[in-house]
């Protein structure tokens, strides 16, 4: 097993900076094309509103890919909404 | 179709144009299903079937009386709804599959020490298992579900082996050690012997990865509560009631036409009827011998056996959930790949199951009985550390049944699809092909062989 290994490539040039309001858009548009809904709120938790582990891991993906940042499924737990993933992805942003 | 339509209701003649005689070779779901539904209508149906009982790849084994548990397919979901209104119609009954407590996970390459997880998710690398899914689920999205011959990029998906795919697309070790277990469990395929174009077909034919891989709210949510194989039983009773003929161990050879008449022979005699219906998996109808000869085969050089062997450890009561462990657990190293709780819904004998697929099966059948037993229990107690001696062991290996040749289903192998694609539906002359694997929707489980059933009876009967 190797947990510390990067699972995708480091990114050549930093990925883009997006603020609030830009950074909950996208990570709502990831939500709604995993579980492909029409509409998920702000504050819409994953696990009820159709996700599962697996699907989970696709948001961590897509959130590797757009914001190089690698949220291991714990980190995800603690509050799976867009909102509480933006909050933990602006976190581990700023702390890097 | 609702069960209603289904049920056994005042005959309805068959319309003039119709076979007034089907023989329908097969007494697996698929071929019992068309079976019952033309004997209904009136036509004269004979079934031949080569083993001594009905059900083809569902199997019960009585764990204590009354108990039934599956030795072949046991799960079903809500979108499986010609299967739910079928069973339905049969007066059988569900019963919801229990998951509650942790996981246990031994994913190290040595197969040792195993983590206890809550929940079903591995302790590998997320992001890493998220892209195995993300590139598998795009992959999936661009199949023509009627048709994947057809789908764009056909050729090149149909060349590729998944084994290939995973080589150029998985980057991460935790993927790589990961996607094998998936496709095992999902499928029992070994990578290197499915291609790129039947792996993308079977997510896809399935519902996607989240249903195919999901027990509430997926594919696994539900199991016939009895054992699947009552189906089968149940359609056969009605077969018989309808004035159709069973007759069990008779192995068709061959099937000629001449004469507006088809003549399907066995060891036994011979049996002429104006249609006929093969229900039974690609790699046994391509044995059967047809004359005139079909213009192309039902299998390839490189159709595989879908590759499961089913072990059963039987205890006096399921003590891992007593300690707060679900049964669940996925395995690097085998024979053990998996297990599930599928202790009978009355709660007891406790009932663990293994599933010994892919690469891993075959290893695992070529081994004496007394090693299989010995290893299995080994395993199980390295990760049930509170496990008593079972009481009994079973093991189902149907990588080498002779009338199945491998499960849960064919594995179409590199050019298959291109190949087989265009004909899987198609009828010879006065025969028809049916079974699990001739449905698009739902390949490879008893939905698919239950819509394939009806699909044929409705063609026969010009509905
Ligand atoms: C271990 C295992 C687990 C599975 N799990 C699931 C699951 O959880 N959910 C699910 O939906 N599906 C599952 N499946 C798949 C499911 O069992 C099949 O999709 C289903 O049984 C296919 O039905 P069928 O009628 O097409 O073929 P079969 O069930 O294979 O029936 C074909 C019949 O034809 C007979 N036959 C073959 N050749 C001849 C011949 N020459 N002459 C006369 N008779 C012949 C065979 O003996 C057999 O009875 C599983 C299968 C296995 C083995």
């Amino acid at each position: 097993m190797s947990l510390d290994t990067p699972a995708v490539p480091p990114a050549t040039t930093a990925p883009p900076a997006l603020s609030g309001p830009e950074l909950l858009d996208s990570l709502t548009a990831v939500f709604r094309r995993v579980l492909e809904l029409a509409e998920v709120p702000a504050d819409g938790n994953f696990f009820l509103l159709g996700g599962d582990s697996l699907v989970a891991t696709r948001v961590l993906s897509a959130v590797a890919r757009t914001h190089g940042v690698e949220l291991t499924f714990d980190e995800f737990l603690a509050d799976p909404t867009p909102a509480g993933l933006a909050a933990r992805v602006t976190a581990v942003a700023a702390a890097r | 179709m609702s069960a209603a339509a289904f049920s056994p209701s005042p005959a309805l003649p068959a319309p003039a144009g119709a076979p007034r005689s089907v023989v329908v070779v097969g007494a697996g779901p698929a071929g019992l299903t068309a079976a019952v539904e033309l004997a209904e209508r009136d036509v004269r149906v004979t079934v031949l079937e080569a083993r001594e009982r009905v059900g083809g790849r569902t199997r019960g084994i009585e764990v204590a009386p009354g108990r039934w548990i599956d030795a072949g397919a046991a799960y079903l979901g809500d979108r499986h709804t010609e299967l739910h209104a079928l069973l339905a119609a049969c007066d059988l009954k569900t019963a919801p599959t229990e998951m509650t407590g942790a996981a246990r996970f031994a994913l190290g390459a040595d197969g040792g020490a195993a983590a206890t997880v809550e929940g079903r998710f591995p302790p590998l690398n997320a992001v890493a298992l998220g892209d195995l899914f993300e590139q598998l689920e795009e992959l999936a999205a661009t199949v023509r579900p009627d048709a994947p011959w057809l789908t764009p990029d056909a050729e090149r998906l149909d060349a590729l082996t998944a084994a290939d795919w995973a080589e150029r697309q998985l980057p991460h070790p935790d993927a790589r050690l990961f996607f094998p277990l998936f496709l095992g469990e999902m499928m029992a395929a070994d990578p290197a012997k499915v291609s790129v174009l039947h792996m993308a077909f079977y997510l896809r034919s399935g519902g996607g990865l989240r249903y195919l891989n999901a027990f509430a709210g997926g594919a696994q949510q539900d199991r016939v509560a009895g054992g699947a194989h009552r189906l089968s039983e149940r359609l056969a009773r009605r077969l018989l009631a309808a004035g159709g003929v069973l007759r069990t161990a008779e192995p068709v050879l061959s099937v000629e036409q001449s004469d507006g008449e088809v003549t399907v022979r066995t060891p036994e005699g011979s049996y002429r009827a104006e249609a006929a219906v093969v229900a039974v998996p690609p790699l046994l109808a391509d044995a059967i011998e047809y004359r005139p000869g079909l213009p192309v085969r039902r299998a390839g050089a490189r159709t595989g056996r879908g590759c499961a062997v089913k072990l059963h450890l039987v205890f006096p009561e399921p003590v891992w959930r007593a300690h707060g462990l679900s049964g669940w657990s996925v395995n690097a190293a085998g024979p053990l790949l998996s297990t599930v709780d599928d202790t009978p819904p009355e709660g007891s004998p406790g009932v663990l199951t293994g599933f010994v697929t892919g690469a891993e099966a075959h290893r695992f059948a070529a081994l004496p009985p007394a090693e299989q037993r010995a290893a299995a229990v080994a395993q199980a107690r390295r990760l049930f550390p509170l496990l008593p001696e079972p009481v009994a062991f079973h093991v189902t290996d149907w990588v080498n049944e002779p009338w199945s040749r491998g499960c849960y289903a064919a594995l179409f192998g590199p050019g298959d699809w291109s190949a087989l694609g265009p004909t899987l539906t198609a009828p010879h002359g006065r025969v028809r092909f049916a079974g699990t694997e001739t449905s698009t929707a739902f390949f490879g489980l008893l939905e698919g062989a239950v819509r394939s059933g009806r699909r044929v009876a409705a063609e026969l009967l010009g509905d």
